[in-house]
This record gives C-alpha cells, sequence and structure tokens, in this order.
C-alpha cells in the first residue's frame, strides 16, 4: 500500500509536467472547447443582450436587442434595452427610431441621435421608460441604452 | 527550544555534469515554448528570444546547483510582474491612447480577462451560463483561455499559483525585499483570514448585482493595468479605494513588513487556491526532529503560511504558496518540498525538482511573452524613439 | 437578496456565539439525528418569528415616520452610516462575544428565566431579540421597504442567510474549528458594514443634491 501510494505520488508529480504543457500548447482548443461544451456567452449587461430585431434602412440599420432585466435568479426590477446604429459612414446626422420594444404594438419611446455630435434625446411614451444613458461610439457605429422598469 | 541551533551542513552541490543534465530537459521545454514553433524574425526579437532564454535557463541552473529555490525564483517573479506592467501599459496606450477603460470599450467586450476576477464569475456562470465580465470568451486575453490555464496551473501547482505564475504578485515579492529588515514585526493572526472573508462577500455581491464586484470596488492591480475612466462619483470613489490599497497593500506594506501584505491578507483568489493545496500532489513539509524552533521560517514566509501550530503539526498551512522561501531560511534545512504519498525520510531534493519542474516551467512561459514583449519595446525605444 | 447576504456574512457569528449557549441545553445527549433537526428546527421557527416582528415593526415606522417626511433618504443614510461604523468596528476590531454586550441581553435574560426555556421555539424567539450592528442594518433596509410584505420578505431573506449555518447543528461535532469561521464571519460582516456605509454616504449626497 504504501509502495502504491508512493508510486500514485511520482506519477502525478510527473504528470503535471505534461498538464502544464498541455495547458498552454493547447490553450487555443482547450478554450473552445471549454466556450462550446458550456455554451457560456458574455451577460447581457456587458454586452447588451442579443440582437432581436433589425431595420434596414438602406444606408445604415438600426439593431434592437432584446431588453435585459437577467438577474441570478428571475429578474429584475429594472434593466434596459440597447440600440444599435451601423455603419458610421452610411448614417444620416441625425437618426430618429420609435421603438415598440415589448410587442404590444404600442410605441413605447421615440429616440432622436445627432450622428455627428452623439447627443442622444429621448421621448418617453411609456411609464416603463425611465431614462437614457449617453450615446456610445463603438467601432462601427452608436450605441445607446434606454433604461427601463417592469411594469408593478 | 528542542535542541541547540547548530550551523546546518553546508548545501550541498551538485556537480556541474549532473545539473547540466537535469536542466537540458528544461532548456529544451523553455526555447519550444518561447518560440511557439517558430523562431522570429527582426534583429531585436532574436536577440530578446536568445537573452531571455539564457537568463532564464541560467536561474534554473543555479536552483538546481545551488539547491536555493526562493533566491532565484523572485527574481524572476519581479521581473515577470514588471515586464507585465510596462507590456501591457505600453499595448494600452498603443490601442486605446490611454490606460482608461471606456464604457464603449466594455460593451464591445474590449476588456482583458485576468485570473482574479474568476472567483466572481462562478456563481453567475452556473446559473446564468453566461460570465459577468465585459471580455471576450475567445481571443487574446480571453475569458475561455484564461478559465484553461488555471484550471492547468492549480492542478499542477495548487496556491503555487501565486508564487509562480501571478504576474502581480511579483511587485509586492518586490517592495518586500527592499528593507534588510522589517518594521512592522507582528501582525495579528486574526488578518491573515481577511482573504476569505473578501472572498465570501464578493463572491456574493457578484452573485447580487451580476457585476465583479472585486475589479469594480477593491483590485488595486487597476493601478498599473487599466481602469474604468473617471465619469461619476461612483468611479472617483472606486479610484480612490484602489490606488489606496495599491499604495497601502503593495507598496508600503510590503516594505514595512517584508511580507505580501495583497497576497497574504487580501487576495480573494488565493483564499480559492488555498482550497487547490488540499488536492494538489506537493506540499511543504517540516522535519520535526530537525526542527529546533527558532522560528525564522515563521519571520520569512511571505504569506503568513508558518505558524508555531505548523510546526508541531509538521505542516504548513493551506495558505503556503511553495515559493519555497522558508526551505532556503532554514538553518537545520527542516522544511522541504515533498510529494504527497511518498516516503518522507530521505532523497529531499529530488521532490524539490519534481515541483521546480512544472513550477518553473509555468513561470518561464508566462514570463517569457512579456520579457519578450519589453526587451523589443524597449530596444524599439532605445533605438528609434518611439516602442512600436 | 440583499437582506440575505447580510444575514450569510452574519450567520458564522450568530451560529458561533449565540448557538454554544442554547445547543448543549436544546440538544441535550443521546438524542438522535432526526430529534435534534426537529428541535433546531424549532428554533429556527421561533427566530424566525422574532425577526417577522421586527419586520412589522420596521413597516410601522415607515408609515408611521418615513412617509411624512420629504426626504426618506436623509432619515435612512445617516442611520447606514452609523450602524454600518458599527458593523465595520464589530467586524475588525472588536474581540469580545457580541450576544452578551447588546442592549437586549438583560432583556432576554430575564425572559428566558420567566418563559420557559426548555421550549425550543422560545428560546430561538428570544435569542433572535439580539440587537447586533448586522441587524440594525437589517432593521434599517426593512424600514427602507414601503409594504409590511416587502419589509416581511426582507427580513425573512436575512434569517435565511442567518440561518444556513444553523442546518448542521443536528450532527454533531460541529463546534470543533469553528473559530476561524467565527473571524471570516464576522470580517465578512465588517466589510459589509463598508458597502452599507458607502450606501449611506451616497443617500446624504444624493438627499442634499436634489
Amino acid at each position: 500500500m504504501k509502495k502504491l501510494k508512493g508510486m500514485l505520488g511520482y506519477i502525478w508529480a510527473f504528470l503535471t509536467v505534461i498538464i502544464v504543457l498541455a495547458t498552454f500548447m493547447g490553450n487555443d482548443y482547450f478554450s473552445e472547447q471549454l466556450a462550446s461544451a458550456t455554451g457560456i456567452t458574455i451577460s447581457p449587461w456587458f454586452s447588451g443582450g442579443e440582437i432581436v430585431k433589425t431595420l434596414d434602412h438602406g444606408t445604415y440599420k438600426t439593431y434592437i436587442h432584446r431588453p435585459v432585466f437577467d438577474a441570478l435568479i428571475g429578474e429584475k426590477r429594472k434593466g434596459f434595452i440597447q440600440l444599435n446604429w451601423e455603419p458610421y459612414a452610411g448614417l444620416p446626422p441625425v437618426v430618429q427610431e420609435t421603438i415598440d420594444y415589448n410587442g404590444d404594438n404600442r410605441a413605447d419611446f421615440l429616440i432622436t441621435l445627432n450622428t455627428k455630435t452623439g447627443d442622444a434625446s429621448l421621448t418617453a411614451h411609456s411609464p416603463t421608460v425611465l431614462f437614457i444613458e449617453r450615446s456610445y461610439g463603438l467601432k462601427k457605429g452608436w450605441a445607446v441604452r434606454v433604461h427601463l422598469q417592469k411594469r408593478s | 527550544m528542542k535542541k541547540n541551533t547548530t550551523e546546518a551542513s553546508a548545501t550541498t552541490r551538485r556537480s556541474l555534469f549532473k545539473t547540466f543534465l537535469l536542466c537540458l530537459p528544461m532548456m529544451l521545454l523553455t526555447f519550444m515554448m518561447l518560440t511557439g514553433g517558430s523562431m522570429p524574425t527582426g534583429g531585436e526579437r532574436l536577440f530578446a528570444l536568445a537573452a531571455t532564454f539564457l537568463f532564464f535557463n541560467l536561474l534554473f541552473f543555479l536552483m538546481v546547483r545551488t539547491g536555493k529555490t526562493d533566491r532565484f525564483r523572485s527574481i524572476l517573479f519581479i521581473t515577470l510582474a514588471v515586464c507585465f506592467v510596462f507590456s501591457f501599459i505600453s499595448n494600452l496606450i498603443a490601442v486605446r491612447g490611454s490606460m482608461a477603460l471606456s464604457r464603449a470599450t466594455m460593451i464591445e467586450g474590449g476588456a482583458p480577462f485576468c485570473h482574479l476576477v474568476i472567483p466572481m464569475t462562478l456563481i453567475p456562470a452556473v446559473l446564468t451560463k453566461t460570465i459577468i465580465f465585459p471580455g471576450k470568451i475567445l481571443g487574446s486575453y480571453s475569458i475561455a483561455g484564461m478559465f484553461v490555464i488555471w484550471i492547468g496551473v492549480s492542478l499542477a501547482l495548487g496556491r503555487g499559483l501565486c508564487s509562480w505564475f501571478c504576474f502581480f504578485g511579483g511587485l509586492e515579492d518586490g517592495f518586500s525585499r527592499i528593507l534588510k529588515k522589517p518594521i512592522i514585526k507582528n501582525i495579528s493572526k486574526k488578518w491573515t483570514y481577511l482573504p476569505y472573508a473578501v472572498l465570501l462577500v464578493v463572491v456574493l455581491m457578484s452573485a447580487l448585482t451580476l457585476s465583479p464586484t472585486y475589479c469594480q470596488w477593491l483590485c488595486p492591480f487597476k493601478t498599473v493595468t487599466e481602469f474604468v475612466e473617471i465619469t461619476s462619483v461612483k468611479v472617483l470613489i472606486q479610484t480612490i479605494i484602489f490606488v489606496s490599497l495599491f499604495i497601502g497593500l503593495v507598496v508600503v506594506l510590503p516594505i514595512l513588513t517584508k511580507r505580501r501584505t495583497q497576497c497574504g491578507l487580501f487576495c480573494p483568489l488565493g483564499a480559492l487556491q488555498s482550497v487547490t493545496n488540499k488536492t494538489n500532489v506537493f506540499e511543504i513539509r517540516i522535519d520535526q526532529d530537525k526542527c529546533v524552533q527558532c522560528n525564522k521560517c515563521i519571520r520569512v514566509c511571505p504569506t503568513f503560511s508558518i505558524d508555531e501550530e505548523s510546526l508541531g503539526r509538521g505542516r504548513v498551512k493551506a495558505s503556503c504558496t511553495k515559493c519555497g522561501k522558508c526551505v532556503d531560511a532554514c538553518p537545520q534545512k527542516a522544511l522541504f518540498y515533498h510529494v504527497k504519498g511518498t516516503s518522507l525520510s530521505s532523497k529531499l531534493d529530488r521532490y524539490r525538482l519534481l515541483f521546480l519542474y512544472p513550477a518553473f516551467l509555468v513561470l518561464a512561459i508566462i514570463a517569457g511573452r512579456f520579457v519578450q514583449d519589453a526587451m523589443v519595446k524597449a530596444i524599439n525605444l532605445i533605438t528609434t524613439g518611439t516602442m512600436i | 437578496m440583499e437582506a440575505f447576504i447580510l444575514g450569510l456574512s452574519n450567520g458564522t457569528t450568530c451560529v458561533a456565539y449565540c448557538a454554544p449557549v442554547l445547543v448543549p441545553y436544546l440538544l441535550g445527549e443521546g438524542k438522535g439525528i432526526l430529534q435534534n433537526s426537529v428541535l433546531t428546527a424549532q428554533f429556527l421557527l421561533g427566530r424566525l418569528l422574532g425577526y417577522l416582528l421586527f419586520a412589522v415593526l420596521a413597516w410601522g415606522i415607515n408609515r408611521s415616520i418615513l412617509q411624512g417626511v420629504s426626504k426618506p433618504d436623509l432619515v435612512i443614510g445617516p442611520a447606514y452610516v452609523v450602524f454600518s461604523l458599527l458593523l465595520i468596528y464589530y467586524g475588525f476590531f472588536k474581540t469580545r462575544t457580541s450576544c452578551k454586550t447588546t442592549c437586549t441581553h438583560g432583556l432576554r435574560h430575564k425572559l428566558m428565566t420567566i418563559l420557559p426555556v426548555s421550549i425550543p421555539m422560545i428560546a430561538g424567539f428570544v435569542t433572535g431579540l439580539s440587537l447586533c450592528p448586522p441587524f440594525l442594518l437589517a432593521f434599517t433596509g426593512a424600514v427602507e421597504k414601503t409594504t409590511v410584505i416587502q419589509s416581511m420578505f426582507f427580513f425573512f431573506a436575512f434569517f435565511l442567510g442567518t440561518s444556513i449555518f444553523f442546518i448542521p447543528l443536528p450532527f454533531s461535532g460541529l463546534f470543533r474549528g469553528f473559530s476561524a469561521l467565527r473571524i471570516i464571519g464576522r470580517m465578512a460582516a465588517g466589510l459589509i458594514g463598508v458597502y452599507y456605509l458607502y450606501s449611506g454616504i451616497m443617500m446624504l449626497i444624493g438627499g442634499y443634491t436634489i
């Protein structure tokens, strides 16, 4: 038993070198496997959530993300919705979008964005729409987040 | 005192030939990992590769020949930290123009992921299948990549990650070696439990808020990497906190105590890594027949992992980072690296070598990238006036 | 969730300091795990009832005092600041046991002599009256809630957080090596105090700048 334990100890100790080499040499492979096996994604609180609708305006597109209310379990009372406009080159001086984010066929808010300065303004048509964060100039276009709350 | 404090026998030196033979595998492995399979082009890159290779293997050679671990480990560990900071900051400035991280960059997943975030992401990852960090799942400085490294290094070294991988630890290690003697000698034992409290709170708060609490509020290393641009009172308070923690825990206290105070008294990842030490094959043991209870090991341990109780049990605490400082410091050679399951009685240096191979390999691989990059940038800066 | 975390961060302290007084009495000797579990459950139910009573009290304070105030943050904010400083002191610097030094200790002692403490539920109810700093912060948090249900839910979450550490009690030998857990729990509570200190200060700043 003692000899077996000793042997296992030595084997394990030698294996650590293999583990280290495999970790670094196979990092790309293992990370891809880990990502696909777990199906893990970036939290929508950072990424903005999945794009659920695309509005094609010819020279530019508006990407509407899903409303984000995600909590650890269930949903939070307050969240946001992210809108993107791309590409920079195809954007008119001012873009305006009327958004129905909850699919009830009623406009929830109107957003106006000055694509030269990045100034954005919000006209809320629903009590669930709270306020707008400032606009963000991303690599390909502009993004804004409109803060929402669930109906009480 | 159990015995008289007699001088330990002189460190047995291996012959040059035997040392060279033992270093040969490391030379081959480091060459393979530093080149990544292809030789670099350009004079400065070739020079950086050659210098890095020689530097690393000289340190390993000295480790093997002299039987001293920490003295040479710390040189490379501190070099890693300095080069990492230099390389990271210069890359940020080249790509973004500043160290500040904008909200736009976070929305696009541009924040590099580091290992300190890992504890906070676990519960949300299990329950929501998302990572609460504004980074990328795959790619450079990616989340999946760092997770793979963390798993692999933890399996191989346990909490040895803190002294052989963490590219931040070298900063404190360096500051802790400035003074010859500590000015603050006694730190209450209760503070060694603070990392576990920090771990508990940041894990729970991160799960509650679905955001990386430690990164946002506490991580002192944002001072030397990147930080959120100050656009509100909240972010200003966060900035004041992390800068204060850096000055206090990473610079001032290590100088005054000659210990790694951030690692030993605050870091939540360190607390988590202590758990991995329980299952790791390598450990530090104390030969109670040789120990004369001079307590030198207790005084030198950078992470407060040895106390009188440890000496009584013949084992160091789970917070041990396997840096080797106690092993080098013990005048009786009572402390030694050990492989679990094997005999405790003899051939002590064999266990140290078995540990040194994976440990130094990890350190060389992670340091190689940043040391070479820093060297190339320094050469470019000297010769052309710009780093790129 | 906030209340749960407050309770969780303090839970080890609750068990380590208060339970050793009652657990030997409750559990006695030779009782099986099932019987011990029933006794512990009764004890916890008593604690829950005590907490829910305070939840109603908190809601009452909200209705009677806070509703009439134009800037409630200027009331809650200072309370958070004071209690959080107490919690930070309690978490990092206080070395003696907390149960004896709370202001309700005398009342609890008296109740335990009058009422039949052998009934676990009553013992649990009485120990729930301990006004430790984490409890005070939880109480302040509950005062902010506008409905009695929200206040009770808040305290229920706090109770859950503290009670998780009571779950292993029916199994013997749990108090061995508890000193480390006690220190960690107190320090975690102190760190939560820092969070509440920040919240309190922001409430004060927000209250004054509107």
